[in-house]
């Protein structure tokens, strides 16, 4: 016993200030006196009470599709803009994304480049929980650009 | 029952911050992915069949590399994009939504005649 676990048991003592909408709906307060308590609001599952968990990829797709759709849509290249358009597009897709009220962090990069007949390649390598997190790749163009917009879910 | 404070106690810890030593340090990475970078793609050719490979195995190196460095309790994402020089436009951004106490990036670009790469880090400390 002890030590540092990723541990779901050996919860205790005050807990910060870290913003978590709990289970009965209130912010985690300062000081929890029982270990229960505070394993219930952090893994709600293992309390009885069923919380969505798991990254939605359709979800996410489609959030980040009607994104580039809104901020790039029917435009063509253009070097002066593309930094306000990489820009929009990946903070339109975090604000939706948040506002699904889900326990995860989000991490959204975008990158937008011009047609050239250049090729491009990206690829993720990520260490988590297979289990709750998740990630969500679209691939856009148009005649003069390429659009790729990636979304990863991390559940806390 | 309540503990006296300030003795510690079998039960006393689990943290729910990481230590400054523990936190996901920027510079740390990012010597690590510039090292990695430079070993491997320093005379490196843009080929369509090969790099698709390279690229994978790029973000799976560096990732294994940053499990080394022993970020203990960190979640991590590697993200490598690697695009062939000709002269085309190209931009990127990313925005997270986190804990900007716990939370970190890092980042690099390598460049050579043919091709460019940038490499993004991303760790997120798990409660």
């Amino acid at each position: 016993m002890g030590g540092v676990g990723w541990g779901r048991e050996a919860l205790t003592g005050c807990c910060h200030r870290i913003g978590l909408r709990g289970a009965s709906g209130a912010f985690l307060s300062t000081r929890v006196s029982h270990n229960a308590r505070l394993r219930l609001l952090l893994r709600p599952e293992t309390g009885g009470e069923q919380c969505k968990t798991s990254f939605v990829v359709d979800e996410v797709s489609n959030i980040i599709k009607e994104a580039v759709e809104g901020a790039i849509g029917g435009n063509a290249y253009q070097h002066s803009k593309v930094n306000q358009w990489t820009t929009s597009v990946v903070e339109q897709t975090l604000s939706q994304l948040t506002k699904l009220g889900k326990p995860f962090k989000y991490i959204v990069t975008c990158v937008i480049m011009q047609k050239n007949g250049a090729g491009l390649h990206t690829a993720s390598s990520c260490f988590w929980d297979n289990t709750s997190d998740g990630n969500c790749t679209v691939r856009w163009e148009n005649k003069t650009m390429y659009c790729i917009v990636s979304a990863f879910g991390l559940a806390i | 029952m309540e503990e006296p404070l300030g003795l510690a106690s079998p039960g006393d810890t689990y943290s729910l911050r990481p230590a400054f030593r523990h936190r996901f340090r920027s510079s740390i990475v990012k010597e690590c992915i510039h090292a990695i970078l430079k070993e491997n793609l320093a005379n490196v050719q843009y080929n369509p069949e090969e790099t698709p490979q390279l690229t994978r195995s790029l973000s799976d190196a560096i990732k294994d590399r940053l499990k080394e460095e022993g970020f203990h309790r960190y979640k991590m994402v590697v993200q490598v994009v690697i695009g062939e020089q000709r002269g085309e436009g190209v931009n990127m951004a990313a925005r997270c939504f986190w804990d900007a106490d716990t939370d970190n990036y890092a980042q690099d670009v390598f460049m050579n005649d043919s091709l460019f790469c940038v490499v993004a880090a991303f760790g997120c400390f798990y409660y």
